[in-house]
Protein backbone atom coordinates (compact mmCIF):
# COMPACT_ATOMS: atom_id res chain seq x y z
CA UNK A 1 0.00 0.00 0.00
CA UNK A 2 1.33 3.46 -0.89
CA UNK A 3 1.66 6.07 1.84
CA UNK A 4 -1.38 8.39 2.00
CA UNK A 5 -0.42 11.79 3.47
CA UNK A 6 -4.08 12.55 4.25
CA UNK A 7 -4.37 9.44 6.42
CA UNK A 8 -0.87 9.00 7.84
CA UNK A 9 -1.88 6.36 10.40
CA UNK A 10 -3.64 4.06 7.89
CA UNK A 11 -1.80 0.79 7.32
CA UNK A 12 1.13 2.07 9.39
CA UNK A 13 3.55 -0.59 10.57
CA UNK A 14 5.62 0.17 13.65
CA UNK A 15 7.66 -1.38 16.46
CA UNK A 16 8.84 -4.25 14.26
CA UNK A 17 12.46 -3.93 15.40
CA UNK A 18 15.39 -5.04 13.27
CA UNK A 19 15.16 -8.33 11.37
CA UNK A 20 16.61 -11.26 13.32
CA UNK A 21 20.32 -11.51 12.56
CA UNK A 22 20.22 -15.28 12.09
CA UNK A 23 18.30 -14.72 8.85
CA UNK A 24 21.53 -13.39 7.36
CA UNK A 25 24.00 -16.01 8.56
CA UNK A 26 26.13 -17.71 5.93
CA UNK A 27 25.48 -21.48 5.95
CA UNK A 28 28.79 -22.33 7.68
CA UNK A 29 28.15 -19.75 10.42
CA UNK A 30 24.60 -21.05 11.00
CA UNK A 31 25.79 -24.64 11.29
CA UNK A 32 28.68 -23.91 13.65
CA UNK A 33 27.24 -21.20 15.88
CA UNK A 34 28.53 -21.69 19.44
CA UNK A 35 30.94 -24.45 18.38
CA UNK A 36 34.08 -22.52 17.51
CA UNK A 37 37.32 -24.00 18.86
CA UNK A 38 40.11 -21.61 17.85
CA UNK A 39 41.11 -19.01 15.30
CA UNK A 40 44.25 -17.71 13.66
CA UNK A 41 45.25 -14.74 11.54
CA UNK A 42 46.66 -16.15 8.30
CA UNK A 43 47.88 -12.80 7.02
CA UNK A 44 46.90 -9.16 7.58
CA UNK A 45 43.17 -8.99 6.85
CA UNK A 46 42.56 -12.76 6.65
CA UNK A 47 41.26 -14.83 9.60
CA UNK A 48 40.41 -18.52 9.94
CA UNK A 49 38.03 -19.97 12.52
CA UNK A 50 37.95 -23.72 13.21
CA UNK A 51 34.81 -25.41 14.51
CA UNK A 52 34.48 -28.58 16.60
CA UNK A 53 32.61 -30.07 13.60
CA UNK A 54 35.83 -29.68 11.58
CA UNK A 55 34.32 -26.88 9.50
CA UNK A 56 36.43 -23.82 8.73
CA UNK A 57 35.45 -20.29 7.87
CA UNK A 58 37.86 -17.85 6.26
CA UNK A 59 37.16 -14.15 6.79
CA UNK A 60 38.61 -11.41 4.61
CA UNK A 61 38.37 -7.95 6.22
CA UNK A 62 38.44 -4.85 4.01
CA UNK A 63 38.53 -1.17 4.85
CA UNK A 64 35.56 1.07 4.19
CA UNK A 65 35.03 4.82 4.22
CA UNK A 66 31.87 4.33 6.37
CA UNK A 67 30.17 7.14 4.42
CA UNK A 68 29.39 5.19 1.25
CA UNK A 69 27.08 5.44 -1.73
CA UNK A 70 24.44 2.92 -2.69
CA UNK A 71 26.59 2.15 -5.77
CA UNK A 72 29.40 1.14 -3.44
CA UNK A 73 27.02 -1.03 -1.38
CA UNK A 74 25.89 -2.71 -4.60
CA UNK A 75 29.49 -3.42 -5.52
CA UNK A 76 29.98 -5.00 -2.07
CA UNK A 77 26.89 -7.12 -2.83
CA UNK A 78 28.32 -8.14 -6.23
CA UNK A 79 31.47 -9.37 -4.49
CA UNK A 80 29.43 -11.23 -1.88
CA UNK A 81 27.29 -12.80 -4.64
CA UNK A 82 30.36 -13.90 -6.59
CA UNK A 83 32.29 -15.44 -3.66
CA UNK A 84 30.19 -15.75 -0.51
CA UNK A 85 26.69 -16.94 -1.55
CA UNK A 86 25.43 -13.40 -1.10
CA UNK A 87 26.56 -12.97 2.52
CA UNK A 88 28.68 -10.28 4.16
CA UNK A 89 28.96 -8.35 7.42
CA UNK A 90 30.13 -4.99 8.78
CA UNK A 91 32.33 -4.79 11.88
CA UNK A 92 31.99 -2.51 14.91
CA UNK A 93 34.67 -0.32 13.34
CA UNK A 94 32.86 -0.18 10.01
CA UNK A 95 35.16 -2.52 8.13
CA UNK A 96 33.51 -5.06 5.82
CA UNK A 97 34.04 -8.81 6.19
CA UNK A 98 33.58 -11.40 3.45
CA UNK A 99 33.41 -15.03 4.60
CA UNK A 100 34.11 -18.19 2.59
CA UNK A 101 33.93 -21.81 3.78
CA UNK A 102 37.05 -23.27 2.14
CA UNK A 103 40.67 -22.25 1.84
CA UNK A 104 40.64 -22.52 -2.00
CA UNK A 105 38.03 -19.78 -2.12
CA UNK A 106 40.25 -17.20 -0.37
CA UNK A 107 42.72 -16.39 -3.14
CA UNK A 108 40.07 -15.82 -5.86
CA UNK A 109 38.29 -13.45 -3.44
CA UNK A 110 41.54 -11.58 -2.68
CA UNK A 111 42.33 -11.35 -6.42
CA UNK A 112 38.86 -10.00 -7.17
CA UNK A 113 39.18 -7.37 -4.40
CA UNK A 114 42.63 -6.36 -5.65
CA UNK A 115 41.33 -6.03 -9.22
CA UNK A 116 38.96 -3.24 -8.13
CA UNK A 117 41.66 -0.61 -7.55
CA UNK A 118 42.02 0.71 -4.03
CA UNK A 119 38.34 0.45 -3.15
CA UNK A 120 38.62 -2.61 -0.95
CA UNK A 121 41.98 -2.66 0.88
CA UNK A 122 42.48 -5.90 2.83
CA UNK A 123 43.69 -5.52 6.41
CA UNK A 124 42.63 -4.21 9.81
CA UNK A 125 43.51 -7.34 11.81
CA UNK A 126 46.02 -7.98 14.60
CA UNK A 127 48.56 -5.47 15.87
CA UNK A 128 48.01 -2.74 13.30
CA UNK A 129 45.90 0.34 12.76
CA UNK A 130 42.36 -0.59 11.81
CA UNK A 131 39.54 1.65 10.66
CA UNK A 132 39.01 5.03 12.36
CA UNK A 133 35.69 5.23 14.21
CA UNK A 134 34.34 8.65 13.25
CA UNK A 135 31.38 10.98 13.13
CA UNK A 136 29.45 13.32 10.84
CA UNK A 137 31.60 16.45 10.62
CA UNK A 138 30.72 19.06 8.04
CA UNK A 139 28.84 16.41 6.05
CA UNK A 140 25.79 16.48 8.29
CA UNK A 141 26.03 17.78 11.89
CA UNK A 142 25.46 21.36 13.07
CA UNK A 143 27.79 21.37 16.11
CA UNK A 144 31.18 20.25 14.67
CA UNK A 145 34.48 22.09 15.21
CA UNK A 146 36.15 20.08 12.47
CA UNK A 147 35.34 17.64 9.69
CA UNK A 148 35.23 13.86 10.11
CA UNK A 149 35.52 12.17 6.71
CA UNK A 150 38.22 14.56 5.45
CA UNK A 151 40.54 14.19 8.45
CA UNK A 152 40.02 10.42 8.54
CA UNK A 153 40.96 10.07 4.86
CA UNK A 154 44.11 12.18 5.34
CA UNK A 155 45.21 10.16 8.40
CA UNK A 156 44.44 6.74 6.90
CA UNK A 157 46.35 7.63 3.72
CA UNK A 158 49.43 8.38 5.82
CA UNK A 159 49.02 5.29 8.04
CA UNK A 160 47.89 2.97 5.26
CA UNK A 161 50.90 0.64 5.65
CA UNK A 162 49.77 -0.03 9.25
CA UNK A 163 46.32 -1.08 8.03
CA UNK A 164 47.73 -3.72 5.73
CA UNK A 165 50.43 -5.01 8.14
CA UNK A 166 50.65 -6.18 11.76
CA UNK A 167 53.97 -4.72 12.90
CA UNK A 168 52.96 -2.69 15.98
CA UNK A 169 53.39 -3.81 19.61
CA UNK A 170 49.59 -4.10 19.93
CA UNK A 171 46.54 -2.89 18.06
CA UNK A 172 46.24 0.90 17.90
CA UNK A 173 42.68 2.24 17.84
CA UNK A 174 42.26 5.69 16.34
CA UNK A 175 38.95 7.53 16.66
CA UNK A 176 37.68 10.96 15.65
CA UNK A 177 34.82 13.08 16.96
CA UNK A 178 34.15 16.50 15.45
CA UNK A 179 33.01 18.05 18.75
CA UNK A 180 33.31 17.10 22.40
CA UNK A 181 29.93 15.42 22.46
CA UNK A 182 32.36 12.67 21.50
CA UNK A 183 29.89 10.57 19.53
CA UNK A 184 31.73 7.31 19.23
CA UNK A 185 34.99 6.31 20.83
CA UNK A 186 37.42 9.22 21.23
CA UNK A 187 37.15 9.12 25.00
CA UNK A 188 38.66 5.62 25.13
CA UNK A 189 40.95 5.17 22.12
CA UNK A 190 44.72 4.79 21.77
CA UNK A 191 44.82 7.95 19.65
CA UNK A 192 41.87 10.32 19.54
CA UNK A 193 41.27 13.26 17.21
CA UNK A 194 38.81 15.74 18.69
CA UNK A 195 37.27 18.90 17.22
CA UNK A 196 37.54 21.87 19.64
CA UNK A 197 36.42 25.50 19.69
CA UNK A 198 38.44 28.38 21.18
CA UNK A 199 35.91 31.20 21.17
CA UNK A 200 32.79 31.76 23.30
CA UNK A 201 29.29 31.68 21.79
CA UNK A 202 27.74 34.72 20.11
CA UNK A 203 24.23 35.53 21.28
CA UNK A 204 21.54 36.43 18.77
CA UNK A 205 19.10 38.43 20.91
CA UNK A 206 16.68 38.93 18.00
CA UNK A 207 16.01 35.20 17.66
CA UNK A 208 16.55 33.90 21.16
CA UNK A 209 13.02 34.42 22.55
CA UNK A 210 11.40 32.38 19.80
CA UNK A 211 13.83 29.52 19.45
CA UNK A 212 15.31 28.89 22.93
CA UNK A 213 14.10 27.57 26.22
CA UNK A 214 16.38 29.85 28.26
CA UNK A 215 16.57 27.72 31.44
CA UNK A 216 17.88 24.84 29.31
CA UNK A 217 20.66 27.01 27.87
CA UNK A 218 21.57 28.12 31.39
CA UNK A 219 21.63 24.61 32.83
CA UNK A 220 23.52 23.19 29.84
CA UNK A 221 26.73 24.98 30.88
CA UNK A 222 29.14 22.82 32.88
CA UNK A 223 30.81 25.95 34.30
CA UNK A 224 27.80 28.11 35.15
CA UNK A 225 28.95 30.68 32.59
CA UNK A 226 25.47 31.25 31.13
CA UNK A 227 23.26 33.57 33.17
CA UNK A 228 19.80 35.08 32.63
CA UNK A 229 19.87 38.64 31.25
CA UNK A 230 17.71 41.31 29.65
CA UNK A 231 18.22 42.93 26.26
CA UNK A 232 16.33 45.49 24.20
CA UNK A 233 15.19 44.28 20.77
CA UNK A 234 13.23 46.70 18.55
CA UNK A 235 12.65 48.96 21.54
CA UNK A 236 11.21 46.12 23.60
CA UNK A 237 12.84 44.55 26.64
CA UNK A 238 13.21 40.79 26.25
CA UNK A 239 14.54 37.96 28.38
CA UNK A 240 17.81 36.53 27.12
CA UNK A 241 21.13 35.20 28.45
CA UNK A 242 24.66 36.51 28.83
CA UNK A 243 27.89 34.52 28.84
CA UNK A 244 30.70 35.17 31.29
CA UNK A 245 33.51 34.87 28.76
CA UNK A 246 36.14 34.37 31.49
CA UNK A 247 34.35 31.21 32.63
CA UNK A 248 33.52 29.77 29.20
CA UNK A 249 35.71 26.93 27.91
CA UNK A 250 33.98 26.71 24.53
CA UNK A 251 32.33 23.32 24.91
CA UNK A 252 29.36 24.32 22.74
CA UNK A 253 26.76 22.64 24.96
CA UNK A 254 24.73 25.84 25.14
CA UNK A 255 24.54 25.93 21.33
CA UNK A 256 23.34 22.31 21.26
CA UNK A 257 20.44 23.44 23.45
CA UNK A 258 19.95 26.95 22.03
CA UNK A 259 20.24 27.68 18.29
CA UNK A 260 20.73 31.41 19.00
CA UNK A 261 24.16 30.78 20.62
CA UNK A 262 26.46 29.67 17.74
CA UNK A 263 30.23 29.48 18.37
CA UNK A 264 31.81 27.84 15.31
CA UNK A 265 34.67 29.97 13.99
CA UNK A 266 37.08 29.21 11.14
CA UNK A 267 40.20 30.46 12.99
CA UNK A 268 39.16 29.50 16.49
CA UNK A 269 38.18 25.94 15.65
CA UNK A 270 40.59 23.07 15.23
CA UNK A 271 41.71 19.73 16.57
CA UNK A 272 43.02 18.44 19.91
CA UNK A 273 44.84 15.11 20.17
CA UNK A 274 44.22 12.72 23.08
CA UNK A 275 46.01 9.42 23.63
CA UNK A 276 46.19 6.37 25.84
CA UNK A 277 42.60 5.15 26.10
CA UNK A 278 41.43 1.56 25.72
CA UNK A 279 38.25 -0.39 26.29
CA UNK A 280 39.42 -3.96 26.81
CA UNK A 281 40.16 -5.43 30.23
CA UNK A 282 43.16 -7.41 29.05
CA UNK A 283 46.24 -6.88 31.27
CA UNK A 284 45.06 -3.49 32.56
CA UNK A 285 41.64 -1.99 33.19
CA UNK A 286 40.02 0.22 30.53
CA UNK A 287 41.40 3.75 30.38
CA UNK A 288 40.20 7.14 29.23
CA UNK A 289 42.33 8.95 26.66
CA UNK A 290 44.20 12.06 27.88
CA UNK A 291 44.84 15.39 26.19
CA UNK A 292 48.41 15.75 24.90
CA UNK A 293 48.11 18.30 22.09
CA UNK A 294 45.59 21.07 22.86
CA UNK A 295 45.25 22.59 19.41
CA UNK A 296 46.12 22.03 15.76
CA UNK A 297 44.53 24.11 12.98
CA UNK A 298 41.83 22.98 10.58
CA UNK A 299 44.14 23.07 7.59
CA UNK A 300 41.85 21.68 4.86
CA UNK A 301 41.78 19.50 2.86
CA UNK A 302 44.68 17.37 4.18
CA UNK A 303 45.23 18.53 7.82
CA UNK A 304 49.04 18.11 7.55
CA UNK A 305 49.72 19.19 11.18
CA UNK A 306 47.25 16.62 12.51
CA UNK A 307 48.55 13.85 10.26
CA UNK A 308 52.19 14.57 11.28
CA UNK A 309 51.35 14.66 14.96
CA UNK A 310 49.59 11.30 14.82
CA UNK A 311 52.32 9.70 12.76
CA UNK A 312 54.93 10.97 15.23
CA UNK A 313 53.09 9.53 18.22
CA UNK A 314 52.47 6.20 16.49
CA UNK A 315 56.12 5.83 15.47
CA UNK A 316 57.43 6.71 18.93
CA UNK A 317 55.04 4.15 20.42
CA UNK A 318 56.00 1.49 17.87
CA UNK A 319 59.68 2.05 18.68
CA UNK A 320 59.30 2.18 22.46
CA UNK A 321 56.55 -0.17 23.58
CA UNK A 322 56.83 -3.82 24.56
CA UNK A 323 54.93 -6.57 22.81
CA UNK A 324 51.19 -6.53 23.70
CA UNK A 325 51.52 -3.11 25.32
CA UNK A 326 48.77 -0.65 24.30
CA UNK A 327 49.72 2.99 23.85
CA UNK A 328 48.25 4.02 27.21
CA UNK A 329 49.98 1.17 29.04
CA UNK A 330 53.29 2.22 27.48
CA UNK A 331 52.83 5.90 28.39
CA UNK A 332 51.98 4.99 32.00
CA UNK A 333 54.94 2.59 32.29
CA UNK A 334 57.52 5.09 31.06
CA UNK A 335 55.74 8.02 32.78
CA UNK A 336 53.80 10.75 31.00
CA UNK A 337 56.77 13.13 31.31
CA UNK A 338 58.79 10.65 29.26
CA UNK A 339 55.93 10.24 26.82
CA UNK A 340 56.02 13.97 26.05
CA UNK A 341 59.80 13.83 25.69
CA UNK A 342 60.04 10.83 23.36
CA UNK A 343 57.13 12.05 21.24
CA UNK A 344 58.71 15.53 21.13
CA UNK A 345 55.42 17.13 22.10
CA UNK A 346 55.65 20.45 23.96
CA UNK A 347 53.83 20.19 27.30
CA UNK A 348 51.33 23.01 27.89
CA UNK A 349 49.15 24.08 30.79
CA UNK A 350 46.17 22.91 28.72
CA UNK A 351 47.07 19.33 29.66
CA UNK A 352 46.74 20.09 33.38
CA UNK A 353 43.25 19.16 34.53
CA UNK A 354 41.34 22.03 36.19
CA UNK A 355 37.81 20.63 36.22
CA UNK A 356 36.19 19.63 39.55
CA UNK A 357 38.02 16.34 40.26
CA UNK A 358 41.28 17.69 38.86
CA UNK A 359 43.27 17.22 42.08
CA UNK A 360 43.59 13.46 41.62
CA UNK A 361 45.33 13.94 38.29
CA UNK A 362 48.20 16.01 39.74
CA UNK A 363 51.44 14.44 40.98
CA UNK A 364 51.39 13.74 44.72
CA UNK A 365 54.76 12.03 44.85
CA UNK A 366 58.40 12.92 44.45
CA UNK A 367 58.73 10.11 41.91
CA UNK A 368 59.40 11.57 38.49
CA UNK A 369 62.07 11.56 35.82
CA UNK A 370 64.08 14.56 34.65
CA UNK A 371 63.32 15.22 30.99
CA UNK A 372 64.14 17.78 28.35
CA UNK A 373 61.01 19.61 29.54
CA UNK A 374 62.18 19.87 33.17
CA UNK A 375 65.57 20.95 31.89
CA UNK A 376 64.01 23.84 30.04
CA UNK A 377 62.15 25.05 33.18
CA UNK A 378 65.23 24.92 35.40
CA UNK A 379 67.64 26.47 32.92
CA UNK B 1 12.39 33.65 7.14
CA UNK B 2 9.58 31.74 5.38
CA UNK B 3 6.05 33.01 5.96
CA UNK B 4 3.09 30.68 5.94
CA UNK B 5 -0.53 31.71 5.23
CA UNK B 6 -3.53 29.84 6.62
CA UNK B 7 -7.16 31.08 6.69
CA UNK B 8 -5.90 34.64 6.36
CA UNK B 9 -3.45 34.46 9.27
CA UNK B 10 0.25 34.56 8.47
CA UNK B 11 2.96 32.88 10.50
CA UNK B 12 6.75 33.04 10.48
CA UNK B 13 8.05 29.48 10.56
CA UNK B 14 11.34 27.61 10.35
CA UNK B 15 12.19 24.76 7.97
CA UNK B 16 10.46 22.24 10.25
CA UNK B 17 7.30 24.34 10.48
CA UNK B 18 7.75 25.54 14.07
CA UNK B 19 6.64 29.09 14.90
CA UNK B 20 9.78 31.26 14.95
CA UNK B 21 8.37 33.74 17.43
CA UNK B 22 6.65 31.12 19.54
CA UNK B 23 3.35 31.84 21.23
CA UNK B 24 3.30 35.47 20.06
CA UNK B 25 1.79 34.40 16.74
CA UNK B 26 -0.17 31.44 18.10
CA UNK B 27 -3.93 31.44 17.39
CA UNK B 28 -6.81 29.14 16.37
CA UNK B 29 -5.74 29.23 12.71
CA UNK B 30 -2.36 27.86 13.75
CA UNK B 31 -4.01 24.96 15.60
CA UNK B 32 -6.06 24.19 12.53
CA UNK B 33 -3.07 24.44 10.23
CA UNK B 34 -0.93 22.10 12.35
CA UNK B 35 -3.82 19.62 12.65
CA UNK B 36 -3.99 19.50 8.86
CA UNK B 37 -0.30 18.67 8.45
CA UNK B 38 -0.02 16.36 11.47
CA UNK B 39 -2.82 14.03 10.38
CA UNK B 40 -5.21 15.07 13.16
CA UNK B 41 -8.74 14.75 11.79
CA UNK B 42 -10.77 16.07 14.68
CA UNK B 43 -9.51 18.34 17.41
CA UNK B 44 -10.90 17.11 20.73
CA UNK B 45 -10.91 18.39 24.30
CA UNK B 46 -8.07 16.01 24.95
CA UNK B 47 -5.94 17.80 22.33
CA UNK B 48 -6.87 21.11 23.97
CA UNK B 49 -5.87 19.80 27.35
CA UNK B 50 -2.38 18.88 26.10
CA UNK B 51 -1.92 22.25 24.38
CA UNK B 52 -3.15 24.24 27.40
CA UNK B 53 -0.97 22.22 29.70
CA UNK B 54 2.13 22.81 27.54
CA UNK B 55 1.47 26.54 27.24
CA UNK B 56 0.77 26.99 30.91
CA UNK B 57 3.97 25.18 31.86
CA UNK B 58 6.02 27.11 29.31
CA UNK B 59 4.70 30.51 30.44
CA UNK B 60 5.50 29.66 34.04
CA UNK B 61 8.87 27.94 33.61
CA UNK B 62 10.34 29.06 30.27
CA UNK B 63 10.81 25.44 29.17
CA UNK B 64 8.67 22.66 27.77
CA UNK B 65 7.75 20.08 30.42
CA UNK B 66 9.53 16.75 30.50
CA UNK B 67 7.39 14.00 29.03
CA UNK B 68 6.72 12.49 32.47
CA UNK B 69 5.46 15.84 33.74
CA UNK B 70 3.18 16.28 30.72
CA UNK B 71 1.72 12.84 31.39
CA UNK B 72 1.21 13.71 35.04
CA UNK B 73 -0.44 17.12 34.49
CA UNK B 74 -2.74 15.90 31.70
CA UNK B 75 -3.33 12.44 33.12
CA UNK B 76 -2.59 10.95 29.67
CA UNK B 77 -0.04 8.15 29.44
CA UNK B 78 2.56 8.57 26.66
CA UNK B 79 0.66 6.07 24.52
CA UNK B 80 -2.45 8.30 24.59
CA UNK B 81 -0.38 11.40 23.75
CA UNK B 82 0.89 9.57 20.66
CA UNK B 83 -2.67 8.63 19.73
CA UNK B 84 -3.65 12.30 19.95
CA UNK B 85 -0.49 13.61 18.29
CA UNK B 86 0.95 10.94 15.96
CA UNK B 87 4.29 12.81 15.65
CA UNK B 88 4.62 12.75 19.43
CA UNK B 89 4.74 15.35 22.22
CA UNK B 90 7.67 17.28 20.68
CA UNK B 91 7.13 17.42 16.93
CA UNK B 92 3.34 17.30 17.25
CA UNK B 93 2.03 18.84 20.46
CA UNK B 94 4.79 21.43 21.09
CA UNK B 95 4.60 22.57 17.48
CA UNK B 96 0.83 23.04 17.75
CA UNK B 97 1.14 24.83 21.09
CA UNK B 98 3.66 27.31 19.66
CA UNK B 99 6.56 26.23 21.87
CA UNK B 100 10.14 26.47 20.55
CA UNK B 101 11.42 23.52 18.53
CA UNK B 102 12.95 20.85 20.78
CA UNK B 103 16.76 21.01 20.77
CA UNK B 104 19.61 18.71 21.78
CA UNK B 105 20.42 15.36 20.20
CA UNK B 106 16.86 14.62 19.18
C1 LIG C 1 24.40 17.75 18.59
C2 LIG C 1 24.13 16.53 18.97
C3 LIG C 1 23.95 15.39 18.03
C4 LIG C 1 23.41 15.37 16.79
C5 LIG C 1 22.82 16.52 16.00
C6 LIG C 1 23.50 14.02 16.31
C7 LIG C 1 23.05 13.62 15.08
C8 LIG C 1 23.22 12.36 14.57
C9 LIG C 1 22.81 11.95 13.26
C10 LIG C 1 22.10 12.83 12.25
C11 LIG C 1 23.17 10.65 13.12
C12 LIG C 1 22.98 9.80 11.90
C13 LIG C 1 21.72 9.06 12.01
C14 LIG C 1 21.50 8.19 10.79
O1 LIG C 1 22.49 7.78 10.16
O2 LIG C 1 20.34 7.92 10.50
C15 LIG C 1 23.79 10.24 14.33
C16 LIG C 1 24.29 8.99 14.55
C17 LIG C 1 24.83 8.59 15.74
N1 LIG C 1 24.99 9.34 16.87
FE1 LIG C 1 24.51 11.27 17.09
N2 LIG C 1 24.07 13.23 17.24
C18 LIG C 1 24.38 14.02 18.32
C19 LIG C 1 24.94 13.63 19.51
C20 LIG C 1 25.28 12.35 19.81
C21 LIG C 1 25.86 11.91 21.07
C22 LIG C 1 26.12 12.82 22.27
C23 LIG C 1 26.10 10.59 20.95
C24 LIG C 1 26.68 9.61 21.92
C25 LIG C 1 27.28 9.91 23.06
C26 LIG C 1 25.70 10.20 19.63
C27 LIG C 1 25.82 8.92 19.13
C28 LIG C 1 25.53 8.56 17.85
C29 LIG C 1 25.75 7.23 17.33
C30 LIG C 1 26.35 6.04 18.09
C31 LIG C 1 25.31 7.24 16.00
C32 LIG C 1 25.32 6.10 15.04
C33 LIG C 1 26.57 6.09 14.22
C34 LIG C 1 26.57 4.94 13.23
O3 LIG C 1 25.99 3.90 13.51
O4 LIG C 1 27.19 5.11 12.18
N3 LIG C 1 25.20 11.28 18.97
N4 LIG C 1 23.82 11.30 15.21
C1 LIG D 1 33.53 4.31 31.81
C2 LIG D 1 32.87 4.73 30.76
C3 LIG D 1 33.18 4.39 29.34
C4 LIG D 1 34.21 3.68 28.81
C5 LIG D 1 35.39 3.05 29.51
C6 LIG D 1 34.00 3.65 27.39
C7 LIG D 1 34.86 3.05 26.50
C8 LIG D 1 34.66 2.99 25.14
C9 LIG D 1 35.61 2.50 24.18
C10 LIG D 1 37.02 2.03 24.50
C11 LIG D 1 35.07 2.53 22.98
C12 LIG D 1 35.71 2.12 21.67
C13 LIG D 1 35.45 0.72 21.28
C14 LIG D 1 36.32 0.36 20.09
O1 LIG D 1 37.46 0.88 19.96
O2 LIG D 1 35.91 -0.49 19.30
C15 LIG D 1 33.77 3.08 23.14
C16 LIG D 1 32.90 3.27 22.14
C17 LIG D 1 31.73 3.99 22.26
N1 LIG D 1 31.28 4.63 23.39
FE1 LIG D 1 32.07 4.50 25.22
N2 LIG D 1 32.87 4.31 27.09
C18 LIG D 1 32.33 4.79 28.25
C19 LIG D 1 31.20 5.54 28.39
C20 LIG D 1 30.38 5.92 27.33
C21 LIG D 1 29.22 6.75 27.45
C22 LIG D 1 28.72 7.37 28.74
C23 LIG D 1 28.68 6.85 26.19
C24 LIG D 1 27.46 7.57 25.70
C25 LIG D 1 26.79 8.48 26.37
C26 LIG D 1 29.51 6.08 25.30
C27 LIG D 1 29.28 5.92 23.95
C28 LIG D 1 30.07 5.18 23.11
C29 LIG D 1 29.74 4.91 21.73
C30 LIG D 1 28.48 5.36 21.00
C31 LIG D 1 30.79 4.14 21.20
C32 LIG D 1 30.91 3.61 19.80
C33 LIG D 1 30.39 2.21 19.74
C34 LIG D 1 30.66 1.54 18.39
O3 LIG D 1 31.78 1.69 17.85
O4 LIG D 1 29.75 0.87 17.88
N3 LIG D 1 30.53 5.54 26.02
N4 LIG D 1 33.55 3.36 24.46
S1 LIG E 1 30.89 14.58 17.59
FE1 LIG E 1 29.70 16.49 17.79
S2 LIG E 1 29.83 17.48 15.81
FE2 LIG E 1 30.46 15.34 15.54
S3 LIG E 1 28.60 14.23 14.92
FE3 LIG E 1 28.73 14.11 17.16
S4 LIG E 1 27.55 15.86 17.91
FE4 LIG E 1 27.97 16.23 15.76
S1 LIG F 1 30.30 27.09 25.30
FE1 LIG F 1 30.16 25.67 27.07
S2 LIG F 1 31.34 26.68 28.70
FE2 LIG F 1 30.89 28.24 27.15
S3 LIG F 1 29.00 29.20 27.83
FE3 LIG F 1 28.40 27.59 26.39
S4 LIG F 1 28.01 25.81 27.70
FE4 LIG F 1 29.18 27.27 28.96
Amino acid sequence: MGYNPDKPMDGRLSDLGPPHYEQFFPQVIRENKGKWLWHEILQAGVLMHKSETGAEVYTVRVGSARLISIEHVRELCDIADAHCDGHLRFTTRNNVEFMVDAKEKVQPLLDDLASRGNKFPVGGTGAGVTNIVHTQGWAHCHTPATDASGVVKAVMDELFEYFTSQVLPAQCRIALACCLNMCGAVHASDIAILGVHRKPPMIDHTRISGVCELPLAISSCPLGAVKPAKAVVNGKEIKTVKVNVERCMFCGNCYTMCPAMPLADPDGDGIAILVGGKVSNSRQAPKFSKLVIPFLPNNTPRWPEVVNAIKGILEAYAAGANKYERLGEWAERIGWEKFFEVCEIPFTDKSIDDYRLAYDSWRTTTQFKYTSHTASYTK
Amino acid sequence: MPTLEHNGSSFQVDEDGFLLTGMEEFNEDWIEYVSSVEGIEELTDEHRKVIDSLQEYYKKNGIAPMVRILSKTTGFPLKRIYELFPSGPGKGACKMAGLPKPTGCV
